[in-house]
């Protein structure tokens, strides 16, 4: 099956490590010209380097994910450098965080608003695209209860509603929109990775319930993801995919 | 990644130049020091009886009365505060029929042993001995109770059972100068624990004299503390390890989420961690700059303490048997003691102080509380390592173990058998 993907142009937020990265990484195999944001210049370079090594145009920039005007930037900017969009993978995330209402703030900065704010500044190069698609990153988390009550799950929660109803409005303009949910995931420097060793009640209570009795691989995430946002999901809109190794008990109808 | 170290000109008062490592070989240390009752005999002869020795904390016997009694292996000491505000050590034993004169801890106007009262000054001489005129011969010459040397420094009591003892300072050197910009005499003692452990003390001492351990028995602390690249000093008898706190070992992964260990240490200085931007691996010099800005607002003063000290573990260690976890906020101390005569035995004494805020009540004086290992927790990291020692003294009794086979992380261990052996003489 070819996935459609030699010489379009993919931004991944967030795609410095762990399932952006890997993600991005995917997309540029493909054949895509790849854009990345992230936090740390270091990871961005390595990665950017590793792209380049598919012989694919790729950038990247160091922002803060609170900073709404860096996000914006950062698409402008990647729409300019490459000469346009097909592909906008919206994956940064804050990550969890209990017990304080701020993480309510930095879940809703990170994780929600940078999709949007990301969304808003690449509509008008999606709009000009062959082959659009929009893929925004949630949780397995914001549909099966998990670990405990906290901002990151609910806010992913948003992210779901607002992708469904973001394909719906922007299916007639030629853009797809799906979201995916990945199940708990390892990869080096992945919080499960501190988790395991740090809190190894938590780790291996999510591992009990797990049936696969394994975390995922990012490498597994990022293979639904990259075909969800290419062209060979040309009927896929407004679908949420549960890529979790079979970790959620709720039935989907 | 590289964990920010102050440099030479940077401001402290707590020296921290590295001391040149001493050659001490790559020798095994025999286990014999560790079981044999004849090496723990010339223990006692050689360097118990000689050194000084922590008996406990100056706020124990605040008020001129206030009594402590310590022990170290089969002598126990009486501690006292003196009306003039010096402290008096003496051997707690009653010169007639030789009973222990006073237990525990508490406040006395005179000591008065219990088997047939006589009675003692706080300054140690006799006071009332009942019938006297029944003992033909008189009082015993000795006049009371026999002293020990006691001196105090930094908010700590020190004993020494050698009458020829040189001054306490000098015996510290030269950790006067290293540990006073911490004034543990402005902590106050919030936990006081007595633990009996099937081990030999040394066996405790060598336990926290290396950090080797921590990817082996404390995985958790890999995400709070830097384990590996640390810088060891040895002196004349003590020796240190200076341990970033707050940051990730060289031996995992960065994390997009702050451990819950460094998160707690941000929370514990007013630091909100959900609204810190930065990575994981730069929370340690944020957390060191906001400890320093807003540390005086909340009444804590970090003013003679150099930035590292802020987030830091200066890990220092008193031969024979005292290992200090200093920080700028509180200080883990542990005194490991020998059995009175079990080679294979010993008490672990841990306490813990604490610098308060200014919106901190100050916590009911704890009383020593005893108990043996296993019987109650002490922390997820001091249970695991009191999990761990009576497996190895058991070890060191195995036909296939001849000693203790030592690498560089270890340096400590060796320079500690270095100064042990200067006492000892011979194993």
């Amino acid at each position: 099956m070819d996935l459609g993907l030699k010489g379009l142009k993919a931004a991944v937020s967030g795609g410095s490590r762990g399932i952006g990265r890997s993600i991005a990484g995917l997309l540029a195999q493909e054949g895509c010209d790849i854009s990345i944001c992230a936090r740390g210049q270091e990871n961005i370079d390595a990665a950017v380097s590793a792209f380049e090594g598919n012989g694919v145009r790729a950038m990247g920039r160091a922002v803060q994910g609170r900073d709404g005007d860096a996000v914006r930037g950062w698409m402008r900017d990647t729409v300019d450098e490459l000469g346009g969009l097909d592909i906008l993978v919206a994956s940064l995330s804050a990550g969890g965080g209990t017990n304080d209402e701020r993480y309510w703030y930095r879940n809703f900065e990170i994780d929600l608003m940078s999709a949007t704010r990301a969304v808003e500044e690449a509509y008008p190069a999606l709009k000009k695209s062959q082959n659009a698609s929009i893929l925004i990153v949630a949780t397995m988390a914001a549909s099966e209860t998990f670990v405990a009550p906290m901002a990151y799950n609910a806010i992913k929660a948003a992210l779901v509603t607002w992708s469904k109803q973001l394909a719906e409005a922007y299916a007639p303009k030629g853009i797809r929109v799906n979201c995916l949910s990945p199940g708990p995931t390892m990869f080096p420097g992945s919080n499960w990775e501190m988790i395991k060793v740090a809190r190894s009640r938590t780790y291996n209570s999510a591992l009990r319930q797990q049936p696969t009795r394994r975390m995922g691989e990012a490498d597994e995430i990022a293979r639904a993801a990259v075909f969800l946002a290419s062209p060979a999901a040309s009927w896929c809109v407004g679908s949420h995919l549960l890529v979790d190794g079979g970790f959620t008990k709720g039935v989907q109808f | 990644m590289t964990v920010h170290r102050i440099k030479p000109g940077d401001f402290t008062k707590t020296p921290i130049d590295k001391t040149e490592n001493p050659d001490l070989g790559t020798n095994m240390i025999p286990k014999q020091r560790y079981i044999a009752p004849d090496f723990m005999r010339k223990e006692w002869e050689r360097m118990w009886t000689k050194v000084w020795l922590w008996g406990c904390a100056s706020q124990d016997i605040e008020e001129p009365g206030d009594y402590l009694v310590t022990s170290i292996g089969k002598e126990e000491i009486l501690l006292t505060r003196q009306p003039d505000g010096s402290v008096r050590g003496f051997y707690n034993v009653c010169p007639h029929r030789g009973n222990r004169v006073m237990v525990g801890q508490g406040n006395a106007t005179t000591f008065r042993c219990n088997y047939h009262h006589w009675e003692y000054k706080l300054s140690g001489e006799f006071e009332n001995l009942p019938d006297i005129e029944t003992f033909p011969q008189g009082a015993p010459p000795c006049g009371g109770l026999t002293p020990v040397k006691a001196e105090e420094w930094n908010g700590f009591v020190f004993f020494s059972l050698n009458p020829d003892a040189g001054p306490l300072r000098d015996y510290l050197d030269p950790l006067c100068e290293h540990l006073e910009p911490y004034h543990f005499d402005r902590m106050v003692k919030v936990i006081d624990w007595t633990v009996e452990w099937d081990c030999n003390w040394k066996t405790s001492v060598d336990a926290f004299n290396e950090a080797y351990h921590v990817q082996g028995i404390h995985p958790e602390l890999l995400y709070f503390i830097e384990d590996k690249h640390i810088q060891i000093d040895t002196y004349e008898r003590h020796n240190r390890y200076l341990i970033p706190f707050s940051t990730i070992s060289h031996r995992v992964n960065e994390t997009t989420e702050i451990p819950h260990l460094i998160k707690h240490a941000m929370q514990e200085a007013g630091m909100d961690p959900a609204d810190f931007d930065g990575r994981v691996s730069e929370v340690r010099v944020a957390l060191q700059k906001y400890k320093r800005e807003h540390g005086p607002e909340m009444g804590l003063d970090y003013s003679d303490l150099n930035d590292e000290q802020l987030t830091d573990d200066y890990h220092y260690m008193i031969f024979p048997n005292i290992t200090m976890n200093t920080h700028a906020d509180d200080l883990m101390l542990f005194r490991q003691r020998p059995h009175e005569t079990d080679p294979d035995k010993m008490y672990f004494d841990v306490q813990m102080f604490k610098l308060l805020r200014t919106d901190e009540e100050r916590p009911r004086k704890p009383r020593n509380e005893r108990f043996k290992h296993g019987e109650r927790s002490m922390g997820l990291v001091i249970d695991q390592d009191a999990a761990n020692l009576p497996g190895v003294q058991q070890g060191m009794h195995s036909a296939a173990y001849e000693g203790l086979w030592l690498g560089d992380q270890e340096l400590r261990i060796r320079h500690f058998h270095k100064v042990l052996m200067d006492y000892v003489g011979e194993d």
